[in-house]
C-alpha cells in the first residue's frame, strides 16, 4: 500500500471518527432547536478532526508523490469537486420543489447541506484513489 | 495522460543494464516501483522530464527508450503541415 493510498484509508477513517464524535450533537441539538455559540461546538469538533486528518496531512504527502500519484490524485480532486457542485445543486432545487419559492426552510438544513457534501466530497475523493490503485493491481 | 501510442522498451533496457530492478530504476529516477510497472505496461505515459530521466538512467537517448506510434500517420503528418 503506498502512500496515497494509506492517506485515503486516513480520510475515511476520520470521517468515521467525525461521524461518531460530532453526530450525536449535531442530532441533538436539531431534535432540541438549541440556539446560540454552543451550536458550534460540535462542528468545531468535527471540523478539527477532518481538518488535521485531511489538510495537513495532505500538505505534508504532496511533496512525497511522483507525478503519476499526483495525476491519480488530480483526478480524483476533480470527480470530488464535480460530485460537491452537483451535489450542493441537487440539494438546493430539492429544497426549492418541496417548500416553494416563499417556504419556510429550518435553519440547521444549510450548514447540513454544506457540511453533507464536504463528506461526500471526501468520500468521493478517497474511494476515486482507492479505485484507481484497484483498477491498476487488477490488470497487472 | 493518453499512453495508448507509446511503447518503451524499459524492461529490455533493464536486462540489458546488468538485470536492473524495477525499484533500482524508480530510485534512480524518484518515482515509486508502481510508477515505473505502469510505464513499463504501458498504462502510463510518463512526462517529459521524466522520461528524459528514464533515459539518462540507461545512457541511451529518448527515442532509444519510447517510440511514438500514430494511430493514422498520414493525419498527423497533415497535421503538421
Amino acid at each position: 500500500m503506498n502512500r496515497l493510498e494509506k492517506k485515503a484509508w486516513a480520510n475515511l477513517g476520520g470521517m468515521i471518527l467525525c461521524v461518531i464524535i460530532a453526530g450525536p450533537g449535531i442530532w441533538w441539538m436539531a431534535s432540541n432547536n438549541i440556539k446560540g455559540p454552543v451550536v458550534l461546538i460540535p462542528f468545531l469538533i468535527s471540523g478539527l478532526i477532518a481538518g488535521s486528518i485531511t489538510y495537513l496531512k495532505s500538505i505534508k504527502h504532496w511533496a512525497k508523490l511522483d507525478e503519476r500519484e499526483k495525476n491519480i490524485a488530480q483526478r480524483a480532486g476533480r470527480l470530488s469537486s464535480g460530485v460537491f457542485i452537483l451535489f450542493l445543486y441537487c440539494a438546493s432545487f430539492t429544497v426549492f420543489l418541496v417548500v416553494g419559492a416563499k417556504g419556510p426552510v429550518p435553519a440547521y438544513l444549510l450548514p447540513a447541506m454544506f457540511l453533507s457534501g464536504l463528506f461526500l466530497m471526501v468520500f468521493v475523493y478517497s474511494a476515486a484513489i482507492l479505485v484507481q490503485f484497484a483498477r491498476e493491481r487488477d490488470d497487472e | 495522460m493518453n499512453s495508448e501510442h507509446i511503447s518503451n522498451r524499459i524492461r529490455r533496457l533493464r536486462f540489458e543494464k546488468g538485470e536492473m530492478t524495477q525499484q533500482q530504476l524508480a530510485d534512480l529516477v524518484g518515482v515509486t516501483r508502481q510508477t515505473i510497472i505502469a510505464i513499463e505496461q504501458g498504462k502510463y505515459a510518463p512526462s517529459l522530464p521524466l522520461a528524459f530521466q528514464i533515459a539518462r538512467a540507461f545512457g541511451v537517448p529518448l527515442e532509444s527508450v519510447f517510440q511514438y506510434e500514430p494511430e493514422n500517420p498520414a493525419s498527423t503528418h497533415n497535421s503538421l503541415l
